[in-house]
């Protein structure tokens, strides 16, 4: 059997698997074994789904998620780049800093958000600074990684070429980088909206974990499993589509392996 | 000692030498690596440098860069110190793998070097093109490093030394990992590039044969801690010819002299 055939068939097989979950989880609707009130069958869920897509509701709801993720996501992501390449580029910075970040990192960033609410209150501002806060640390620490790991080599070259301290960390230390800066990206990208989950839910701002707190709450179960299902989509897109940035940005890599 | 200061004395009527150690003395990690080194390299001429492995000659070559700086003693590239590495030396690395931009294509690889030196964006793709010809690469333009072989990426790294436009090469064994047919070649197109350019190089190698062949001298270290062993001048006729020179008395007598030299120091 060829390789192609090989692929499908694990595609299909896949596919059934899920397929029979969806079919289980109707089943388990249909008998009752679970109150409609707490579980809604797949098909309420999805015409909880539609009707939420048709009347607009979902639609901003979604569009507030994501604008919580990418705000938070993309303000981590300038600043674990700059924080990280000034501490890796520096062996000093390392040797004084790393062990601060090793006590900082660990910290379970739901701690921080008392801290959060008490200094900027229920607002978007808290939750782009807890968003970012927690997504900052795939990131940095993939750039410090990423810029310690740069060919000394290419420094020597970079000498000998007279290149100015900017063009070296542009030209050379962050396209050495890159492929564990993307790395870190990506694993924020999950935390990003986890956290924008999170913050919706807390202070009341308008999302798709906004949605789904007021759905529970009044019981309707199809319009929360719409919301978890949402989101569920909404994280393996954005990951899917971080994966194809990440594949063209280091379409070089590939002729290496 | 006294002769090796002799070595370096400027004389009346020669030219100055385009790279001069006077005296260089480098200590690293409390090791002495290389010992009271004088050495005049005159413009436009090729040197080899040979020695045992850890003798220093690589460390000559970086001291030579600008990339070391001497513990005491100095090193001056035209008449003026070499306080940093500069533009017009052009270094060579042995390992090309570690020494390309894994990111950047062959084009893009040379690139560097003409936008380092302010060459404007418009006038690069020509100047490339010539510089990849230059070296027998034509047409590998996109190609990125790990899509070619050994020898090609020693050669895109020549023609990014090249893009420097270099008054001195220094080539840091750069053969060294590449099979002998491929050797052989490249040897025959540095000697033509070097012969066009004018450039003065200075050539590590631990390929006594390669030394000879290609070099207007040749200078045999002494290890621990590194100094001048051996000087020989090369006076074989150029155009050199990978048969006929190799074939050549004086080639055969200069073999044997810095074969027992070596052999000597290894004892």
């Amino acid at each position: 059997m060829n390789r192609i055939a090989t692929i499908w068939l694990w595609r299909a097989a896949s596919f059934a698997v899920a397929a029979s979950f969806i079919a289980l989880w109707q089943l388990i609707a249909n008998l009752k074994l679970v109150s409609p009130v707490f579980l809604p069958g797949p098909d309420r869920a999805w015409a909880s789904l539609m009707r939420g897509f048709s009347n607009g509701d979902l639609w901003s709801k979604l569009a507030g998620t994501l604008e919580h993720m990418a705000y938070g996501w993309l303000a981590a992501s300038i600043a674990g780049i700059a924080i990280g390449a000034i501490i890796g580029s520096s062996r000093i910075m390392r040797t004084y800093v790393a062990p601060s970040l090793e006590f900082l990192r660990p910290l379970p960033v739901s701690a921080i958000i008392p801290v959060a609410i008490a200094m900027l209150g229920l607002t978007q501002a808290m939750a782009l600074f807890v968003i970012a806060f927690g997504a900052i640390w795939p990131i940095m620490l993939a750039t410090i990684h990423g810029f310690a790991a740069v060919e000394p080599r290419l420094y020597e070259v970079a000498r000998s070429l007279q290149m100015s301290r900017l063009a070296v960390i542009l030209k050379i230390a962050l396209p050495s980088a890159s492929p564990d800066i993307l790395a870190g990206m990506r694993l924020s990208l999950t935390v990003a909206l986890i956290l924008s989950v999170v913050c919706e839910i807390l202070a009341g701002l308008d999302g798709l974990g906004h949605w789904v707190l007021l759905s529970a709450r009044a019981f309707r179960s199809a319009d929360l499993f719409a919301g978890v299902i949402l989101l569920g989509v909404t994280g393996y897109v954005t990951s899917v589509a971080m994966s194809m940035a990440e594949h063209r940005l280091l379409a070089w890599q590939a002729s290496q392996r | 000692m006294a002769n090796a200061a002799k070595r370096f004395e400027v004389i009346p009527g020669q030219p100055r030498p385009q790279i001069a150690f006077s005296g260089v003395t480098l200590r690293l990690g409390g090791k002495t690596i290389i010992e009271n080194l004088s050495l005049g390299v005159r413009p436009g001429e090729f040197l080899c440098v040979v020695g045992a492995s850890g003798c220093g000659k690589t460390t000559a070559l970086r001291l030579a860069a600008g990339l070391y700086q001497p513990t005491s003693g100095k090193v001056d590239f035209d008449g003026q110190p070499m306080l940093h590495p500069r533009r017009e030396i052009a270094i060579v690395f042995q390992d090309y793998g570690k020494a390309l931009l894994p990111w950047r294509t062959a084009a893009g690889n040379v690139s560097l070097a003409l936008e380092a030196g302010g060459m404007p964006a418009a006038e690069r793709p020509a100047r490339i093109e010539e510089l990849l010809r230059t070296v027998g690469l034509p047409g590998h333009a996109g190609k990125y490093p790990a899509e070619m072989s050994g020898g090609m990426q020693q050669r895109l790294q020549i023609a990014r030394c090249l893009a420097q436009e270099p008054k001195t090469l220094l080539m840091d064994e750069p053969f060294g990992a590449l099979d002998a047919m491929t050797r052989q070649g490249l040897q025959d197109e540095v000697l033509a590039l070097v012969a066009a350019s004018g450039a003065t190089v200075i050539f590590v190698t631990h390929d006594l044969d390669e030394a000879i062949y290609l070099g207007d001298r040749v200078i045999g270290l002494l290890p621990h801690p590194g100094r001048i062993g051996i000087e020989l001048a090369v006076n074989l006729p150029r155009p050199r010819d990978q048969l006929s020179t190799r074939e050549h008395p004086e080639f055969l007598r200069l073999r044997r002299q810095l074969f027992d030299f070596i052999k000597a120091t290894e004892q």
